[in-house]
Parts: structure tokens; C-alpha cells; sequence
């Protein structure tokens, strides 16, 4: 066990964890933040991401060892956000989220593009968010969707 | 029981691993899978584990004469920004995995894990890419071919950490980089090939054939490509059908749940055969 530092939505947190648990674990279960999705639990999904000092994370692979002093952004603080508004507007009225499982995860690497690109291309768009994988939509609606929120953005001058 | 190790310096790790013996875990994209048992449940470690993610001090890409160096916790992202890494590497690193592992994930990782089909091993083994290994004992360095000699199988000592990859530069007029897999993302390759070529008015200077996940490691075979060096390009591509059968005595692959021995056999040989074709 080791007492491990870091923040969380911009909360500071302190917990005495096994290095090796996941944080995906740690989020659910000791920080009761179930917006982040477990899918596959081994990288593939994307259903777990978060945002680790800005840029996404798999959460069901990162030891929180990984994030020792490090700022993580979950669905759970990020949708109090404007920006959020904008990107979860532009899924539900697109029929980017049908299900809902992948939602989560695929908001937060919107986000995490956004961050640094905040008009990108299709294809941009379409690689930025490989990782992630949706068994409803068929991902036409979800990118359609990024695009949308990335037009929103910029017609409200949006700083992501 | 385990220990786990939380170094917060490179001397520090160096001591805990002069003193047991440990898993090693950087980004955790390899380990944090094989050990994983179910949701909620730590993952099983038969041995001690030291974590080496916070060693900022191996956190670096850098020039060093005519090579460039790449520190043990850099991840691929940092590379893919680099403006002193390698065209060739970058588009190899493109196709690993997606964007939140490629922000977790470390060249070096790839390296200790030593997976038939790790990616980024097949642009190393095409740039003669040296390691650099670090005990409280000193340092010594190895070509990445000798390093890794077997399915998951490296010569690190247990003392020894992966400090550094040494990538000599290089300067190719014609290379390709081709990756199949099943998804465009998020894949673990059936076969993956990278070949350079050096052409100075029609003679071929030097060019390297290298394979991925067509056998226990990564294939090159510096033996043949010599035979090749001072051809015309006309001469080299006239000898395709006889390179290709050369090649084909050392592409040695398995049926698995990705592919199958005779795809993998049949499409290495054809992007070699579109390799040579297209060299100019």
C-alpha cells in the first residue's frame, strides 16, 4: 500500500492504494465517479478514458502509480463545463449516444482533441477517436457530431 | 506477498533492483493486461514491482552526436512531436495503438516486452537501434537484435534497467513502413514490414528488409541484404523472385487468433515484393 496524491475534477485527493490498482477502480469505487465506464478493461474500448493533465488516458490500464501528483478530468466534473454542454448537445441531437455506454468515453476524447485542435478535419476527428469504440451508432452520427461541437465552439468563441 | 517500488530517482531504482527482483512497470499498456484479473480486483504480480513512470530524469528525446536518443519514460506521443525523430519511426508510431494508449505507452516498454508483433520493434531493428542498460554494477550497450533473442525473451539482467534507446540517423532515399491488421487502431499487427533503401546514381548503397510477427523475433537479415549493396536498382528488382524465396526461409510465422501462417507467409512476401518494385 502507498498514500498517493493527485487531483481529481480540481478536488485533491489522498488515497492509501496498492500502486498497481487500476484507476479506473480507484475512481468507481473509492471516489464513487461512475460516469468513467469499464468496457473491455484491457485498452481497447475506450470506454474508460479520461483526461490525465490534459491529454486522454485508458483508465482501466493506467496503475495509479501512473498519476501520482497528476490532474484527472472524468465525465463527472467535466459535464458541469459549457464546454461539455456543447459537445453532449451536438451527440444527443445527431444520435451521436444511443446506448450511452461509449458516451463517456467518447466526450472525453472529443475534449482531449479539442484541446488541441479545435477545428479539425474529419479524418482528425475519425483518428482522434479510434480508440473508441461505439456498438450502436456506427460512428457516421458520432463524428458528425465532433464536427458539429467543434462549429458550436467556434461560433461562440469558445476556449477549450 | 509482493513489494511494490515507488523509486523517486533513477539511483534509487537502480539500488531496489540490485536488491530484488521485479517486474518493471512503465505506462502499464503491456503489464496491466496480462496481470488483470477482473473489475475491482488488483492485478496479480508473482514478484516484486517497481514503477518507473515518475522517473522524470529518463523522460527525454535528445541529440548525441549523429544519434538520437530516447529516454526509458518517453511516450509515444512525445515522440510523434518530436522534430528530431525519424519520419519512418513517426508513421510506424502513428498505427500503434490509439491516441490515449499512444499518451501512455513507452518506446522502451515495447522494447522489455519484446512481443513478436511489438510495432515499433521492426522501425528499431531497421535503424540498428542500440540499448542501453543501467545497474548500480555501470552501464553497457547492445544492439537490439542480439538484446531480444526469444518470445518475450530480452538479456537484461535482473539489476538491469532499460535507461535509453541509441537510434543512429540515418538517411534513406526510399523506405516503406506497411502494418496489417484487422482494425485501423487498436490493433495488434498479423504482419508488419519496414524496408529502407539508400540509391546513389542507379547503385543501391544500402537497403534493409525488416518483418514483424512472422516469427519468434523480429526478422532482418544483414547477411542478405550485403549481397545486394552495389546492384543496380534494374539488377536488384530483376532479382526479386530470388530475394523473396531468400527471405521466405526465414519468415517462419504461426496460426494464432489473428491470422494465419499462410496469410502471414503469402502478404509478408508481396509488400517485399512491393517494396523492391517501387524503389527508384
Amino acid at each position: 500500500m502507498a498514500k498517493i496524491k493527485f487531483v481529481v475534477n480540481n478536488q485533491p485527493y489522498e488515497v492509501d492504494v496498492d500502486p498497481s490498482a487500476r484507476l479506473l477502480d480507484v475512481l468507481r469505487d473509492e471516489l464513487h465517479l461512475i460516469g468513467v465506464k469499464e468496457g473491455c478493461g484491457e485498452g481497447s474500448c475506450g470506454a474508460c478514458t479520461v483526461l490525465v493533465n490534459g491529454v486522454s488516458y485508458s483508465s482501466c490500464l493506467t496503475p495509479i502509480a501512473n498519476i501520482i501528483g497528476k490532474e484527472i478530468l472524468t465525465i463527472d466534473g467535466f459535464n458541469k463545463t459549457e464546454q461539455y454542454r456543447i459537445i453532449a448537445d451536438a451527440f444527443a441531437e445527431l444520435g451521436g449516444s444511443q446506448c450511452g455506454f461509449c458516451t463517456p468515453g467518447m466526450i472525453m476524447s472529443t475534449y482531449a482533441l479539442f484541446l488541441e485542435n479545435p477545428d479539425p478535419t474529419e479524418e482528425e476527428a475519425r483518428l482522434s477517436l479510434s480508440g473508441n469504440l461505439c456498438r450502436c451508432t456506427g460512428y457516421n452520427s458520432i463524428i458528425k457530431a465532433v464536427l458539429e461541437a467543434a462549429k458550436e465552439g467556434r461560433k461562440r468563441g469558445i476556449k477549450w | 506477498m509482493v513489494n511494490k517500488y515507488l523509486p523517486k530517482n533513477l539511483k534509487e531504482a537502480l539500488q531496489t533492483l540490485s536488491e530484488h527482483d521485479c517486474y518493471i512497470m512503465a505506462g502499464g499498456t503491456d503489464l496491466m493486461v496480462v496481470k488483470h484479473r477482473s473489475s475491482g480486483l488488483l492485478p496479480t504480480f508473482d514478484k516484486d514491482v517497481i514503477y518507473i513512470m515518475g522517473l522524470e530524469e529518463l523522460n527525454f528525446i535528445k541529440k548525441v552526436g549523429e544519434n538520437i536518443v530516447i529516454g526509458a519514460t518517453t511516450n509515444y506521443s512525445d515522440i510523434l512531436k518530436s522534430p528530431i525523430v525519424p519520419q519512418l519511426l513517426k508513421d510506424i508510431v502513428i498505427e500503434i495503438a490509439s491516441p490515449s494508449l499512444r499518451n501512455m505507452a513507452t518506446l522502451v516498454g515495447n522494447i522489455g516486452n519484446a512481443s513478436p508483433a511489438g510495432d515499433a520493434l521492426v522501425g528499431l531493428y531497421l535503424y540498428d537501434t542500440l540499448i542501453e542498460l543501467t545497474s548500480v554494477r555501470g552501464k553497457r550497450v547492445m544492439p537490439i537484435s542480439e538484446f531480444i533473442y526469444g518470445v518475450r525473451r530480452i538479456r537484461r539482467e535482473k539489476d538491469e534497467l532499460i535507461t535509453s534507446v541509441i537510434i543512429p540517423q540515418q538517411h534513406f532515399t526510399n523506405t516503406k513502413w506497411k502494418k496489417v491488421g484487422s482494425r485501423k487502431a487498436e490493433t495488434i499487427s498479423k504482419i508488419t514490414f519496414a524496408g529502407s533503401c539508400t540509391i546513389d546514381q542507379g547503385i543501391i548503397k544500402d537497403i534493409r528488409l525488416v518483418f514483424g510477427s512472422v516469427g519468434i523475433t523480429v526478422v532482418r537479415r544483414p547477411e542478405l541484404e550485403a549481397r545486394y549493396i552495389g546492384l543496380t536498382v534494374e539488377q536488384l528488382q530483376s532479382k526479386t523472385d530470388e530475394i523473396l524465396l531468400e527471405y521466405g526461409k526465414f519468415i517462419l510465422p504461426i496460426s494464432d487468433q489473428r491470422s494465419t501462417k499462410d496469410y502471414r507467409f503469402k502478404v509478408a512476401m508481396n509488400i517485399a515484393r512491393d517494396f523492391l518494385s517501387h524503389i527508384e
